[in-house]
């Protein structure tokens, strides 16, 4: 059985003429080793595997890529990722004060964000402070400042969590060279099982890595229980296209060219055929957003990005 | 005083637009009288107090009129005020009505913004993500403040209408009615005038526009109904503009006040509650002296004939 679908993977590799096909093929492989997986199977790609198997191979596909990670990034989207995180950050709104866990945030695209996006809400929230309190003398003005330069972030405070060695590393290092160093922290942990306290921060985001989590709903769990009462979960992941234009587009863009350009840039083929593959096993919208409720989240919204290539799940742990 | 004017008219015409979705139960018979309109406008309720108090205020009126407390077509997550943790279980909406009632305090500090729902959040011992429940600009902040004032208001009209019906108060005059109404609910911002123009932006915000004119609707709306109206004609629209014009430009006359106390807006809302009154007479005055008019020239037209001996038969 694994074997036909190392085949089917093969085939697809090639850019065979009746792709489609495959296509379907794919899913519905997916849908019948993946999740009814009462056994301890699961999918990893296109590929049934066992499930501390899935570990193990992903774990290995981004220690490969850690390095070109975001350079890769930027070539396969073309820099749109750059604005869905963007707008993925818009969504969150984080004030000055809150704390961020961000979940397989290895090189720390999330964290630097919300940084910068905390910073300028503070320096917002200082000027209007200025600008009610008009008549001060240069003293308290001086020592307003002062007091904004200790507190720039208004006590914000972000943890990178991510379960692979190697992106972390890559993390911390970008840190260094982005002068990023207050209000940050690394921390090698697994998604299923945090380890951080009940109850402890306000938001929680993962973005493009839930999908590669071997249990989701174990992933959820512990996010709904390090969040405080009203914090806030947040996902950006690929998600299933429902515009069939754009699907015919996006399947031929992401069997035919992103394997080749992981080749050509990474140098690695099988981990952007693992990528995209897993894209098409993943859940749809409806279905983390089922999931997430399950789980106990309130509020359960979706928002698709580009016709679905990304979705923004939102929920609320009250 | 012209820009009030304008901004006067253009609510009217809003209104009616609304008014007339809400209230289907007229028929064609709104289209007529144009001219009639504006002698009935505010003379009616000074006859029929009589006979209204003597009714149950609760009740149905006769007549196919039906003066809900509640806004019929009201979304029900700014106006449900009622049934607040009836039972230990607490919905969504309820928690965060809750919240939007604790940011209030924060207000006049942080703004109609997500800092002060934040801030709310953070009294009631939530995180501040919570404040991701709500739009980022602070609309459902000001519509729950302006849907909580209102109902506050009816609560006050009711009380005062009670007292009426037992004859421990005397029945206020139509026009002193309606000024110490509008003072009582304009009084209800004081504590937040500073932050106030910002709200009013808020609320004209075009996705907001049709939660904001209802609430204006159903507020005017109490207004009346405890100062006693019973029109079922056209009155009832043109009643309604004209106090949510009044209400509109005394707040924004109330946003340029230094006086202590408002004392200058209050005046002003006093001038303008007798200029609606007098706009009434005055059209009944017009109507009148147009009918002596047209007689007068029927009459000189019939005298013209008869001397032109037009009217003669050969």
């Amino acid at each position: 059985m694994a074997a036909s679908m190392a085949v089917a993977s093969c085939w697809v590799l090639r850019g065979c003429r009746d792709q489609r096909l495959l296509l379907g093929w794919g899913r519905r492989l997916c849908s019948g080793g993946g999740r009814a997986a009462a056994d301890a199977r699961t999918h990893f790609g296109f590929q049934t595997v066992s499930e501390e198997e899935k570990g193990e191979k992903v774990y290995q596909v981004f220690e490969n890529v850690a390095k070109k990670y975001d350079i890769m990034n930027d070539s396969m989207s073309l820099g749109i990722h750059r604005i869905w995180k963007d707008i993925f950050l818009h969504q969150m709104n984080p004030c000055p004060g809150t704390q961020l866990l961000d979940v397989a945030g290895g090189t720390g695209d999330i964290a630097f964000r919300f940084l910068n996006y905390v910073r300028s809400q503070r320096e917002h929230q200082v000027r209007q402070q200025l600008r009610t309190h008009q008549n001060l003398s240069w003293q308290e003005i001086t020592k307003l400042y002062q007091e904004e330069e200790h507190k720039s972030l208004g006590g914000s405070h972000v943890v990178v969590c991510d379960i692979n060695k190697e992106m972390l590393k890559v993390g911390k290092q970008k840190s260094q060279c982005l002068g990023y160093s207050e209000g940050l922290s690394w921390v090698l942990g697994n998604a299923e099982e945090l380890p951080f306290n009940n109850d402890s921060f306000d938001v929680y985001t993962i973005a493009f890595g839930i999908r590669n989590v071997t249990h989701i709903d174990h992933a959820l769990q512990e996010a709904y229980r390090v969040l405080k009462p009203g914090g806030r979960f947040l996902c950006l992941e690929f998600s299933h296209v429902n515009n069939s234009l754009v699907s015919s587009l996006y399947d031929l863009y992401s069997f035919q060219v992103i394997p080749v350009l992981g080749e050509v840039i990474a140098g690695d083929w099988k981990a952007y055929q693992y990528l995209v593959e897993s894209i098409r096993c993943f859940l749809t919208q409806e279905e983390l957003k089922e999931l997430m409720e399950d789980v106990g989240f309130l509020k359960v919204e979706y928002r698709n990005l580009g016709s679905g290539i990304v979705a923004i799940h939102s929920g609320f742990k009250l | 005083m012209a820009a009030a004017a304008s901004l006067r008219r253009a609510g009217w015409g809003l209104l009616r637009c609304q008014a007339v979705i809400r209230r289907q139960l007229y028929p064609a018979q709104r289209a007529l009288h144009a001219a009639t309109v504006w002698r009935r406008v505010l003379d009616e309720p000074k006859q029929q107090p009589p006979q209204y108090s003597a009714q149950q205020p609760s009740d149905s009126q006769p007549g196919g009129e039906q003066h809900d407390q509640e806004p019929p077509y009201s979304r029900p997550s700014y106006t449900d005020q009622g049934g607040e943790e009836s039972e230990g279980y607490e919905s969504e909406e309820q928690l965060q009505l809750r919240i939007l009632t604790a940011s209030l305090e924060f207000v006049p500090t942080h703004g109609w913004t997500v800092d002060a729902i934040a801030e709310g959040a953070k009294s009631l011992g939530l995180s501040v993500a919570a404040a991701g429940l709500f739009q980022n600009d602070g609309s459902e902040l000001v519509l729950h403040f302006v849907s909580h004032c209102n109902s506050q208001l009816s609560e006050l009209l009711e009380e005062q209408h009670k007292l009426v019906q037992l004859g421990q108060a005397e029945k206020k005059k139509t026009d002193q009615f309606l000024k110490d109404a509008v003072e009582a609910r304009l009084r209800m911002l004081i504590p937040y005038i500073e932050k106030w123009p910002q709200a009013i932006s808020v609320l004209l915000l075009p996705h907001n526009i049709p939660a904001s004119l209802n609430l204006l609707m159903s507020m005017v709306d109490d207004m009346w109904h405890y100062a006693g109206d019973q029109s079922t004609d056209f009155n009832w629209y043109t009643r309604r503009a004209v106090l949510a014009g009044i209400y509109n430009t005394t707040e924004l006359v109330m946003l340029q006040d230094t006086s202590p106390d408002f004392e200058n807006t209050w005046a002003f809302l006093e001038n303008r509650v007798a200029d609606a009154m007098n706009m009434g007479h005055t059209a009944k005055q017009v109507q009148a002296t147009g009918a002596a008019l047209v007689q007068g020239l029927m009459g000189a037209a019939v005298t013209i004939k008869n001397l032109t001996g037009l009217s003669q038969r050969r």
